[in-house]
């Protein structure tokens, strides 16, 4: 499945009624089973555009399209939430199982489906577990088996691994590749971590500061899968220092402005 | 002959000046009493100053309802109380506190009905016309222990019928009896003037029985604290002052029905209460004109609500009565 | 050189429990208070003893009339409280979830709420009569008004973070309602039915002692009616029993219901 965003425009009114251009002609083309993330500084409306995406939001120009077979019963997206969303009043089991209800399906296919994933993401033995009960990684890890399994077209990723600590971070990014090589959506993953994209990423999208657009697509060239090794490579670092180039004056500026 | 006139006249106003009241200075008290028609010998005493006379100046406290006096008795709040019996007082004393029954101040007595038993009309027309008919019924009264509870609990025994027989219904206040019987929730109230007068007038009820022409009974006295009880001077005092009063109150309301005397009590009342002559003059109670208690009936009070299970210990009448100040004070006093 | 012990800076701070004294001090209490009115300073009609506080409503236990009190007044506060919550909850989701519902009922609830319920009692005796519906009714209201409105913050409280994840795997309107606002409300609505617990007792004892001739409310307007100060003592001690109670099966009801708070 390819996403095609095309001069994809978003304004909208703050608080006090002026109006705000969050993004300002984004034009992407996410390939097939493509990683691709997005890094900007903050404020750079990279949430804001994988929101559009989902659904979420409308965009107030442009336009987003999905290319592909998508097979009946499989929805285009589904979404993986920096802050996990879990519903506190659900077990890992029945949180999972949520997009599974809302498509309709009868309850003993919803456990199987659900069982594969919570499997698959490394979940077994904590069905019966409320979130408050689970650590960090472990929620995230409910929030990507919900969203693996109404298996969509396209995983979309919202900084999934900014709430947790840097070394859950690290395992996670290395499970989700390894969840990946099976089940092969096309992904987008928005993230503030240069190294953390480049890690994971085909390709990255730069964004500059409000108003965001594109200032450069850069592509990664290292192979799959991804190992601790290559944080070494030229290929690696050329690419974060690319990036941090582009970014860092961006960044600089909006401290300065003190823009959120 | 103009200087011994002149002589006369002052030593009259220094006799005057200087009699049995202003001897002594003139000492206060509180006297609890209800603001209704009931209390017209009360109000007749300290308006024409028979209490003054022997050196007691009441003040009178106004109250709502015959329980809280003798609640106010028992904390001393009050030196003297003037109102119904009811099982609550009784309690008291049995509960260890003391209050003294000293003097007659409302008996229910034939052609002198201050209660009665009213039925609604709907219910009189269609044959409801005896306590029989009532069997079942809901019967409206203020309060469980009251003296319109006693007064039901009479009424059924005359029928050879016991309280279990019918629904006592407490609704707490008197107007309120009024309002449950024309909204048509009870079948009949037990209720006291002026009310049984405005439920006949209203055409809302019918009256079935007279309390007083069915049974007499001692249904109102004047009581003392214990600690005002101690005091003797004091406390005889007062009784004489009352004896005064009650003769006054006799002569002129109950020895005749009509007349000036009559008229002039009646105006005092009314200017006391706020209520209206007509109906003052059917709720002007019956006492002894020295003040005596009926002989006997508190003790016959106290074993019927001890019988039916509202008053705890049974209580000799010497333990609650206590006629000496009455008798102290009617000795020289002529008639 | 010489060594500094650290020393403990919050040893003073620290909350021990003490098991023993809490036990001792109701005990204390109860002991003094039997002694005091066994030397006979007050009279008992001022101050029961404990001992005939407990032997009156053991004699009003066996003789049954004490059951017949409980029956009726559990009677009541049941009904009224069920109706009451039943419609608080309903009202406050309604208002909560759609816009012209809470157009419509926001200003009406603010206006209606801080009526004390008791000065509506007459009232509602006026028009229900002085039997059972108007005392359900009162104690009804009382509980309506913190169910409503607890429900309604509660419902407005929602994550809205949730709620877009929902709609985000496909939820409706409905599916957000029953399976993010609902749940996300519980907690409130605990809340709520607490609060209304205390304030049904209150207004039974008030309804009770208007117009009735059974129940806790009318046990104790009649003793003190009567004076009997230690069968008001033990009407006392019932309510304050029955709030016990009451209070104990909502915690135990909100634990099973919100398992998954960490603090419950």
């Amino acid at each position: 499945m390819r996403v095609l965003l095309d001069d994809v425009t978003k304004t909208y009114a703050d608080r006090s009624g002026h109006a705000v251009e969050a993004l300002a002609g984004v034009s992407v083309t996410a390939e097939d089973e493509e990683l691709l993330a997005i890094v900007g500084p903050s404020g750079c409306g990279k949430s804001t555009l994988l929101n559009m995406v989902a659904g979420l939001l409308a965009p107030s120009g442009g336009s987003i399209a999905f290319e592909g077979e998508l097979p009946a019963g499989r929805p285009p997206t589904a979404m993986v939430f920096q802050e996990f969303a879990l519903f506190p009043w659900r077990t890992v089991q029945t949180n999972v199982e949520l997009g599974l209800e809302e498509r309709g399906l009868p309850a003993a296919e919803r456990r199987e489906v659900a069982r594969r994933v919570i499997e698959l993401t490394g979940l077994g033995g904590f069905e019966t577990k409320y979130p408050h009960q689970l650590s960090g990684g472990m929620r995230q890890r409910v929030g990507i088996a919900r969203a693996l399994a109404v298996e969509p077209a396209v995983l979309l990723m919202d900084e999934p691994f900014s709430a947790l600590d840097a070394q859950t971070r690290q395992l996670m990014q290395e499970e989700l590749l390894a969840i990946w090589e099976r089940t092969r959506q096309t992904i987008l993953y928005v993230t503030h971590n240069i190294h953390e994209a480049v890690w994971m990423a085909d390709r990255v999208v730069v964004l500059s500061r409000r108003p965001g657009r594109v200032l450069e697509i850069v592509p990664v060239k290292l192979p799959r899968p991804r190992t601790e090794a290559m944080l070494g490579e030229p290929g690696f670092v050329q690419a974060v220092e690319r990036i941090w180039t582009l970014i860092k004056s961006q960044a600089r500026e909006a401290l300065r402005e003190g823009a959120a | 002959m103009r200087r011994v006139v002149t002589a006369a006249v002052l030593a009259a106003l220094v006799c005057l000046a200087t009699g049995p009241g202003a001897a002594q200075p003139v000492q206060k008290l509180k006297l609890g009493v209800l603001k209704l028609t009931s209390s017209a010998v009360l109000f007749l005493g300290v308006e024409r100053g028979y209490f003054k006379e022997f050196g007691i100046d009441p003040e009178l406290v106004y109250f709502q309802a015959a329980q809280p006096i003798a609640v106010a008795l028992a904390s001393g709040d009050i030196e003297v109380g003037a109102t119904g019996l009811t099982a609550g007082l009784y309690n008291i004393v049995t509960g260890g506190v003391r209050i003294w029954i000293v003097a007659d101040k409302g008996r229910e007595w034939p052609d002198y009905n201050l209660s009665a038993l009213v039925v609604r009309t709907d219910l009189y027309d269609a044959g409801v016309r005896t306590l029989r008919d009532l069997k079942g019924k809901k019967i409206g009264v203020t309060q469980i222990g009251s003296t319109f509870h006693y007064n039901v609990g009479r009424y059924l025994e005359k029928e050879g019928m016991a309280l279990r027989d019918v629904e006592l219904v407490p609704l707490q206040a008197l107007p309120a009896l009024n309002d449950a019987l024309t909204a048509r929730r009870v079948d009949a109230v037990a209720t006291a003037e002026p009310f049984v007068s405005r439920l006949e007038s209203s055409g809302a009820g019918r009256v079935i029985v007279n309390t007083g022409d069915t049974f007499p009974w001692q249904i109102a006295t004047v009581m003392y604290s214990d600690k005002f009880a101690r005091d003797r001077a004091r406390a005889v005092a007062f009784m004489r002052g009352y004896v005064k009063a009650s003769r006054a109150y006799y002569d002129a309301v109950l020895a005749q029905k009509s007349g000036p005397a009559h008229d002039e009590v009646v105006r005092l009342t009314a200017r006391y209460t706020g209520a209206a002559p007509e109906l003052i003059r059917r709720g002007l109670p019956y006492q002894d004109r020295d003040g005596r208690l009926m002989s006997g009936d508190v003790g016959r009070q106290m074993a019927w609500w001890h019988e039916h299970g509202l008053v705890k210990a049974r209580l000799a009448e010497k333990d609650i009565v206590d006629e000496s100040f009455l008798r102290e004070a009617l000795k020289n006093a002529g008639r | 050189m010489t060594r500094l012990p650290v020393p403990d800076r919050t040893r003073a701070l620290a909350r021990r429990r003490h098991p023993v004294a809490r036990v001792l001090g109701l005990l204390g209490l109860v002991l003094a208070w039997e002694g005091v009115t066994r030397t006979g300073w007050v009279p008992p009609l001022f101050l029961p003893s404990p001992l005939g506080v407990l032997a009156a409503g053991a004699e009003m236990l066996t003789t049954g009339e004490l059951a017949v009190h409980i029956a009726t007044s559990l009677r009541r506060i049941v009904l009224g409280f069920g109706l009451g919550a039943l419609g608080g909850v309903s009202v406050g989701l309604a208002v909560g979830v759609f816009s012209l519902a809470e157009a419509i009922g926001n200003p009406l609830i603010a206006a209606t709420f801080p009526i004390p319920k008791i000065a509506l009692l007459p009232l509602l005796i006026l028009w229900l009569g002085i039997g059972e519906a108007s005392k359900v009714a009162v104690i009804m209201l009382g509980v309506f008004f913190p169910m409503a409105i607890n429900t309604y913050t509660g419902v407005r409280h929602a994550d809205p973070l949730l709620i877009r994840a929902a709609v985000s795997f496909g939820a409706g309107r409905w599916s957000v309602i029953r399976k993010v606002m609902l749940p996300s409300a519980l907690p409130m609505i605990f809340a709520g039915l607490k609060l209304g617990a205390g304030t049904s007792l209150l207004l039974l004892v008030a309804a009770e002692m208007i117009a009735a001739n059974s129940g806790i409310g009318f046990l104790i307007l009649n003793a003190q009616n009567l004076m009997e100060t230690t069968k008001l003592m033990v009407g006392i001690v019932l309510l304050s029993l029955l709030g016990l109670a009451s209070h104990w099966l909502l915690v135990r009801l909100e634990r099973a219901a919100l398992p998954w708070r960490a603090e419950a």
